[in-house]
């Protein structure tokens, strides 16, 4: 557990399946973060205007804004343009990581079913990777 | 000597020997210069005999000529065209044997039945040819029209690439003229680059086997289809040797919008379908790993996250029942047991099976069905399905306090039924796609639910099973009308 910086990071999780989204906000809060929730993209875009997180875990097949309208949306914005994106998606092969990542930057596409142990190393690496040592 | 030389020179040796006695004469007048009277007499003589000569040489000389005119005029009037071997010897008789120009005449005779002999069979040969002519144009005719009545498209292009034939569907997809005087140039006039690259290649590669890919064309109309094309190479056989020579190659398109549609439609439904699953899937592997890892601390949370796992395995299996249901529906492997009945009866049952979802949300439900007795040839689960289906769906989709009607009523010989709400509604384009599988309204479902699979079931079991009709009216932020036309049944006794 990496205790010192972890305290000070925000992660926010988008997902309209809320046991998914409870499940993950869970295991990741438990670990030490300030962890926010939405149930969509436009939910989301409002959290991020508010405060804005330290990295974005979003799923891609949501009403009213989905995970890459979102996407878009943030790298529009200069005070959004670099945040730190993983999306979650159940869907097959509609979407594309290398083009995601080339495109929007996305640092990962997370398929569902997955594990919040694992999501939480996901989201600790990425963190630290960013976190300049002192 | 030869009888002809001989009797050329009778005439000749008159004349000769009448002048060497004039010259004998002449002389004797030199030396003998007294009997001057024999002398005269003895000229005479000579002259009258001299004469006769000249006049007997040139009648000789007259028949000589006559023969050989006729004789050339008979060459003259034999016609090549009725000539027959022999003929020309009753045609042309030959001269006498003994004319000086009878040897001449004979080859000349025999030139001109040997050139009527060639002239001859020069005519066989060209009717021959005639006749291989029209056939190739009698063949191509028919080729062409083979052509023209086929609705693939069809282009066969040569060796320098351009296009020489192209029936009237290849020219009304790729939108081309092939008659005019304008370029033939494949390049030029085809506008699908890999259309040109497989029949350019095909043409141009040793093997000559045909070819065959999925292309997607640019149509006339400016959007595209998809096309399976076949070219083959055309090769003709060397008229001297066995040797082959390139001759083009031709391709034959084949439309496959309906197998790209359906694989279109079968990658959309394996993808809703792993969509579906794997979301309630997601939950369960989730909720498992939080307990397997010890992360509930207290009973009330282990508790909290059992009914989780327990209710996304539920989602689950209600999940793969309906995809089964459906699947056996489409399959025909589901008994449809259908009897006449009263239609009000099972509508009557469906309210009562949802109205628990409706009081949830304090949503009126009404139940106005017609007095009169609505008999309908039916299976009753089947239809009874469909029917909940309906109300379940305006439930769902209507905000709480909000209002779902469903009536009956008879017009003419069928038999109607609707659920009306007071709902979210439907765009255009989402009334259009509302009964596909797994189709769901993207910003409505957060409101509750669904598989995606409810409406399209209905449609089945109304239009497939009970030869009916589904349909649906909307407006965004109003309400949606579904309504069920089913062919009414003889009243029961």
């Amino acid at each position: 557990m990496k205790g010192k910086t972890t305290m000070t990071h925000r992660v926010l999780l988008c997902d309209d399946e809320i046991p998914i989204l409870r499940a993950a906000e869970f295991k990741i809060k438990k670990a030490g973060y300030d962890v926010r929730i939405a149930s969509d993209g436009e939910e989301a875009w409002q959290l991020i205007q508010q405060e804005k997180p330290d990295i974005l875990v979003t799923d891609c097949q949501m009403p009213r804004l989905d995970g890459l309208g979102l996407v878009r949306r943030l790298r529009e914005h200069d005070d959004t343009r670099d945040l730190p994106v993983f999306m979650l998606t159940a869907k097959g092969f509609e979407l594309d990581a290398e083009e995601l990542a080339s495109q929007w930057g996305v640092l990962g596409l997370i398929a569902k079913p997955f594990s919040p142990r694992k999501l939480l190393e996901t989201i600790q690496a990425a963190l630290d990777s960013q976190t300049v040592p002192t | 000597m030869s009888n002809a030389k001989s009797n050329h020179l009778m005439p000749a040796l008159a004349v000769t020997l009448s002048a060497a006695w004039l010259v004998a004469w002449a002389a004797g007048l030199v030396l003998d210069q007294g009997v001057w009277w024999i002398r005269i007499a003895t000229l005479s003589v000579g002259l009258v005999l001299c004469a006769t000569a000249m006049v007997l040489w040139r009648r000789r000389l007259q028949q000589s000529h006559d023969a050989v005119r006729r004789y050339l005029e008979a060459l003259g009037r034999v016609n090549p065209t009725d000539f027959q071997e022999g003929t020309i010897d009753s045609a042309v008789p030959p001269l006498d044997a003994n004319h000086p120009l009878s040897e001449a005449a004979a080859r000349a005779r025999q030139s001109l039945a040997e050139l009527c002999e060639k002239l001859q069979e020069l005519e066989h040969s060209r009717d021959a040819l005639d006749i291989r002519y029209r056939r190739a144009a009698s063949e191509h005719e028919r080729i062409k029209s083979i052509l023209s009545s086929l609705d693939d498209p069809i282009m066969v292009v040569d060796q320098f690439d351009e296009i020489v034939l192209a029936n009237p569907s290849a020219e009304s997809l790729l939108d081309i003229d092939t008659k005019g005087a304008g370029s033939r140039a494949l390049k030029q006039l085809v506008r699908c680059e890999n259309l040109v690259d497989l029949l350019t290649t095909t043409t141009h590669r040793k093997a000559v086997e045909s070819r065959t890919d999925e292309i997607e064309v640019p149509t006339a109309d400016g959007a595209t289809g998809w096309y399976r094309v076949t070219a083959k190479k055309l090769v003709s056989l060397s008229e001297e040797s066995d040797e082959t020579t390139d001759n083009g190659a031709v391709a034959v398109l084949r439309d496959i919008a309906e197998k790209k549609d359906l694989q279109r439609r079968n990658a959309e439904f394996v993808s809703a379908v792993s969509h579906e699953m794997k979301t309630p899937l997601a939950g369960i592997k989730a909720y498992v790993e939080l307990l397997a890892d010890d992360e509930a601390e207290d009973p009330e949370t282990r508790e909290e996250f059992l009914e989780v796992i327990d209710s996304q395995a539920t989602r689950l299996s209600r999940l793969v029942e309906n995809l089964l249901n459906l699947a056996r529906m489409e399959a025909g492997v589901v008994k449809v047991d259908k009897h006449a009945r009263p239609l009000n009866e099972i509508l009557e049952e469906a309210l009562g099976v949802v109205r628990p979802s409706a009081e949830a949300k304090q949503i009126t439900l009404v139940g106005d069905l017609s007095k009169l007795y609505l008999g309908v040839l039916a299976d009753r689960d089947m239809l009874l399905q469909a029917a909940i289906n309906l109300l379940s769906n305006a439930i769902k989709y209507t905000p709480d306090k909000g209002q779902v009607t469903l009536r009956s009523r008879m017009v003419d010989a069928n038999v109607q039924f609707e659920v009306e709400d007071t709902g979210v509604g439907l765009s255009e384009e989402d009334a259009q796609r509302v009964f596909e599988k797994f189709y769901r309204v993207k910003k409505d479902q957060s409101m509750a639910s669904g598989t995606g699979l409810g409406l399209p079931l209905a449609k089945h079991i109304v239009e497939d099973v009970h030869g009916g009709t589904l349909s649906v009216t909307s407006e965004l932020g109003k309400g949606s009308t579904f309504s069920v036309t089913l062919p009414g049944a003889k009243q029961l006794s």
